[in-house]
């Protein structure tokens, strides 16, 4: 489903030139469960961003579904975000002036969807994640685990088929990592979602279907 | 807007601040050069206040100049009879020569003469009261549309309450001015304030202008307003005072010094009023330039808020910027950026907008209950609001577009390291 060719990050600067991924070549077949290891600084963030148009390889090839969507318009990229892809960050990045269900329908916004049916949809979504009580709340008045279960349903409420995971028991302690996890899984089970994520804790990438190490910016495993 | 309140507080205070003073200084305007009473007709007025007579000078010039033809010196001469200098004399106009050459014209619907540059004294009991009076004939109070007490005035309500302690009642009355003894025969409503050619303290017939004063077939101490017909423009009108001119003669035995030609330059009462801003001979060039230094001292006045809005927005923004990156993480794409943030800063001009009118009602109540303007009243029109307020909107727009132009473009994975949320 995901095809990575030869992709390659430089950061540049006038004086320093910084090879943050060096050659990546990785296909991620449709519904797998992917997860990114590697020591601190090592291009892991860089990869998932690059892989979810968040930043744009140096050099090198991304197709996703038989598309190159490198070279798509910022335009075009925009929809393709908002379609395909769902995103869950270490540090939840809710918007704290939004409520729960706001934070959640928030993907919706920018398809063509009614107010009524966006609000339906962020509820079933919240309701998956066990958070349906929760709807009202701002993020300043939930707990950790509870935040990173609104970003979870954040990023499934546009049923993306990719989510993009950047560390996202980070945060939290085991029991609350645990249960995202399963959330993560049973999303991965049911609905053949396939899942990129990025992880320091190898308990958590040993429930995923396959690890991918990087080292230095090159993939070692 | 609830989240960033000082924010808010500092935004809505420009935007309310900015509109309130704009709604007054309009309604100020409106209230000193809008057509209001007595200056209904104001604009189609047509003002000559000068005669100016101009003679030409010619003299032979004669230009010497050495040249050399083989080796040997020769001059040559040559005559010129050409313009040399301009001599001018110029006054306010004799009445006659307004009653002669200026009544028919086919633009003006009428006209009025007037002297207003006189002072007479009067006592009241033993102490010295010095009038701003005026000589004029009975078109001024067509002319000017005074609010009137009686069909034919003299006193201004001011100088009636000074002399005789009221207002009313004093129709029939005796006033003695310059030792001569007067009958009150009306009190028009004194304006508090000073209005070109409207706010003299007592109008006298012209009729009972001294003999004594000066005046020559050409000059005199008058000035006269036309008022211009419906159907016709000032440019018309104008011309045709302009064509009347050329017809004053110039071989009068008052043209003691020859001058050759007579010169009226008319002027719109906008016009005559923006050369006291900036004087130029041409009146049009004159109102051009203070209506731009009017317009740019509107501009100015709303452009700094505005920059000061700019730049409050682009750390407002700026602030928010993990939220746009969280937003375009989402497929959110440029269009959408600066959509929210515009819809936004409509919706904090609209409070600001309605506080704002709230805040001039409240200056202009004070000012008019105050009497710091003298009798002046402001009026708070509602169209000064609509421009007020759509210019404020403009700016508004503008202060929130280049900021969330700016934002939209920046980078999701820079706005999200630099996340606060």
């Amino acid at each position: 489903m995901i095809h990575l060719q030869n992709i390659t990050k430089v950061y540049r600067t006038k004086t320093i030139e910084t090879t943050a991924l060096n050659n990546i070549d990785l296909d991620v077949p449709k519904g797998q469960f992917l997860s990114i290891m590697g020591p601190s600084g090592c291009g892991k963030s860089t990869l998932l961003n690059i892989i979810g148009l968040l930043d744009e390889p140096s050099n090198g090839m991304i197709k996703v579904d038989g598309k190159q969507i490198t070279n798509y318009t910022s335009r075009a990229t925009a929809k393709f975000r908002n379609e395909k892809l769902g995103f869950i960050f270490q540090s939840f990045h809710l918007i704290p002036d939004l409520n729960v269900i706001d934070n959640v329908e928030l993907p919706l916004l920018y398809r063509s969807i009614s107010s009524k049916k966006r609000k339906q949809m962020a509820a079933e979504a919240l309701e998956s994640v066990g958070l349906a009580n929760r709807k009202h709340h701002f993020p300043s008045q939930l707990s950790g685990g509870q935040k990173q279960r609104v970003a979870i349903a954040r990023a499934i409420v546009g049923k993306p088929e990719i989510i993009l995971a950047d560390e996202p028991t980070g945060n939290l302690d085991s029991v609350m990592g645990d249960e995202v996890m399963e959330i993560l899984n049973k999303l991965n089970k049911d609905f053949g979602t396939t899942i990129i994520m990025v992880t320091h804790d190898e308990r958590m990438a040993k429930k995923t279907d396959r690890l991918v190490r990087l080292y230095d910016g090159t993939q070692v495993a | 807007m609830g989240r960033r309140k000082f924010f808010t507080f500092i935004s809505l205070f420009g935007i309310s601040f900015t509109l309130g003073i704009l709604m007054v200084i309009l309604s100020f305007l409106q209230s000193e050069l809008g057509a209001n009473k007595p200056l209904t007709k104001k604009d189609d007025f047509v003002l000559i206040s000068h005669l100016a007579l101009k003679k030409t000078h010619f003299d032979t010039i004669i230009n010497i100049d050495t040249i050399f033809e083989k080796g040997i010196a020769v001059y040559d001469s040559t005559f010129d009879y050409k313009k040399s200098g301009t001599s001018m004399t110029q006054s306010n106009f004799s009445h006659k020569l307004i009653k002669n050459y200026f009544n028919d014209l086919p633009s003006a619907e009428m006209y009025t003469a007037f002297n207003d540059d006189t002072t007479s004294d009067l006592y009241i009991d033993g102490v010295k009261l010095s009038l701003s009076t005026m000589f004029a004939d009975e078109n001024y109070w067509n002319v000017f549309d005074h609010e009137i007490s009686a069909p034919v005035i003299v006193l201004s309500s001011k100088t009636a309450q000074e002399y005789f302690g009221q207002v009313t009642n004093v129709v029939g009355k005796e006033i003695e001015i310059e030792e001569k003894t007067y009958e009150v025969i009306g009190v028009f409503k004194h304006l508090g304030k000073f209005v070109p050619f409207a706010s003299p303290d007592a109008v006298l017939p012209y009729s009972l202008e001294p003999t004594n004063s000066y005046s020559t077939f050409y000059f005199g101490s008058y000035e006269a307003m036309l008022v211009k017909t419906k159907n016709s423009s000032s440019k018309d009108l104008k011309e045709e005072i302009v064509e009347a001119s050329k017809k004053i003669p110039i071989d009068h035995p008052d043209n003691e010094y020859n001058y050759n030609e007579p010169e009226v330059i008319p002027t719109t009462y906008m016009e005559g009023f923006a050369q006291n801003i900036y004087y130029d001979k041409d009146p049009e060039k004159s109102y051009r330039f203070a209506k731009w230094i009017v317009l740019s001292i509107l501009i100015f006045f709303i452009l700094l808020p505005t920059l000061n809005l700019i730049n409050l927005n682009t750390s407002r923004i700026l602030d928010r910027s993990s939220e746009i990156g969280v937003r375009k993480a989402f497929g959110a794409h440029q269009g959408n950026i600066i959509y929210q943030f515009i819809v936004e800063n409509i919706v904090q001009t609209f409070i600001g907008g309605i506080l704002g009118l709230g805040l001039a009602v409240l200056i202009i109540k004070i000012l008019n209950n105050g009497g710091y303007l003298g009798d002046a009243r402001l009026v708070l029109y509602p169209k000064f609001f609509i421009y007020s307020f759509l210019a404020t909107l403009f700016f508004g727009i503008l202060s929130g577009f280049l900021p969330a132009l700016r934002m939209s473009k920046l980078q999701i994975v820079k706005a999200l390291k630099d996340a606060k949320i």
